[in-house]
């Protein structure tokens, strides 16, 4: 009975190892980013426990740093965590069978790579599969607060001229090309970055969201053309 | 303000990851929508990937060894599917190309 409690979560937490290997450096780019932005070591940090989710929070300071309002880069961190809404879709119905608690502490856990995770190894058990999610999530957030907490003091040490900060648009890119497996999404990406380059001088980092939400109904336009 | 914006940001980006955990218990979305959702991932990172290589002016400020970096780790990523390659040939290629340019 112990063994068959323990092997998931054991199963989840070494799954979610070397998937967290990538996230080192950008812990330590979101160093350089809370630095550049001129915010404090802590406060910095203390967005790893309170947003959890690296991207969103280098966004924020990024814009912050760039001398955006706090709704703007509220907004575009946002949109940059937008794609946890299709994650929250795609595991809907996992949870449905799910104890109450699981659904409110589950989603706090859920970034990119959890969520790749419960994907690669779809459960049935319903207590299996909390067990495994649980332990997957709460090893990248350990991980997480660790690894940033030694970012913000160690990321600014690192000389500017290593380039260590073009971790950030090569994860992006990475990013972007595991979320475009399928030809129309490849399309939806190219023209988002067409577009955000057209919208790149819209105030306050607004050209984003502009981008995005232009390339998107493009994309609905031409796909749904011709279809019943 | 700044930690305001961190609350902001946390409440909102978790309510994101809850929400349709428990709507979609009773709701259906229609085809469109869940399209348009599919399309959100690849554009907002695209437009990151843009965003983060552009003045606040809207110039362009990547030279020839983001570029090839990039390119690289686009090429790295479709083909192996495989992040810490395609972070370990952004990097390196990027390095490479700025020491030899």
């Amino acid at each position: 009975m112990s063994t068959e409690r323990s092997s998931p979560v054991i199963s989840g937490a070494l799954g979610a190892l070397p998937l967290f290997i990538p996230a080192i450096p950008f812990a330590f780019v979101f160093g350089v980013v809370v630095a550049n932005a001129g915010i404090p070591e802590w406060l910095g940090w203390s967005s790893s426990p309170i947003i959890f989710g690296g991207a969103i929070q280098v966004t924020l300071f990024t814009l912050i740093g760039e001398g955006a309002s706090v709704a703007a880069a509220v907004s575009a961190a946002l949109v940059v965590g937008a794609r946890h809404m299709l994650y929250s879709v795609a595991l809907a119905p996992q949870f449905q069978n799910q104890p109450t608690w699981f659904r409110w502490v589950g989603p706090y856990v859920l970034i990119d790579q959890v969520f790749v995770l419960s994907q690669l190894n779809p459960i049935k058990n319903p207590d299996t599969f909390r067990r495994y999610f649980l332990a997957a999530g709460f090893t990248f957030w350990s991980l997480w607060m660790l690894f940033t907490a030694i970012g913000v003091v160690l990321g600014p040490a690192i000389p500017a001229s290593w380039g260590v900060e073009f971790a950030a648009p090569v994860l992006f890119v990475s990013l972007m090309m595991a979320a475009s497996n399928r030809p129309d999404k490849i399309g939806a990406a190219l023209l988002a970055m067409i577009m955000t380059l057209l919208f790149a001088d819209l105030p306050n980092r607004a050209g984003l969201l502009v981008a995005v939400l232009i390339s998107v109904l493009i994309m609905l336009l031409i796909t749904r053309r011709g279809q019943p | 303000m700044i930690l305001t914006a961190i609350i902001l940001t946390g409440i909102g980006s978790y309510l994101m990851r809850v929400f349709f955990i428990f709507a979609l218990a009773r709701y259906q979305f229609p085809p469109i929508m869940l399209q348009a959702l599919e399309y959100v991932a690849p554009t907002v990172m695209a437009a990151l990937v843009v965003s983060l290589l552009t003045t606040p002016n809207g110039e362009l400020v990547a030279g020839v060894p983001e570029i090839v970096g990039l390119v690289g780790t686009a090429i790295v990523a479709k083909v192996s599917g495989n992040h810490i390659l395609a972070l370990l040939t952004g990097m390196t290629t990027f390095w490479l190309v700025g020491w030899i340019v």
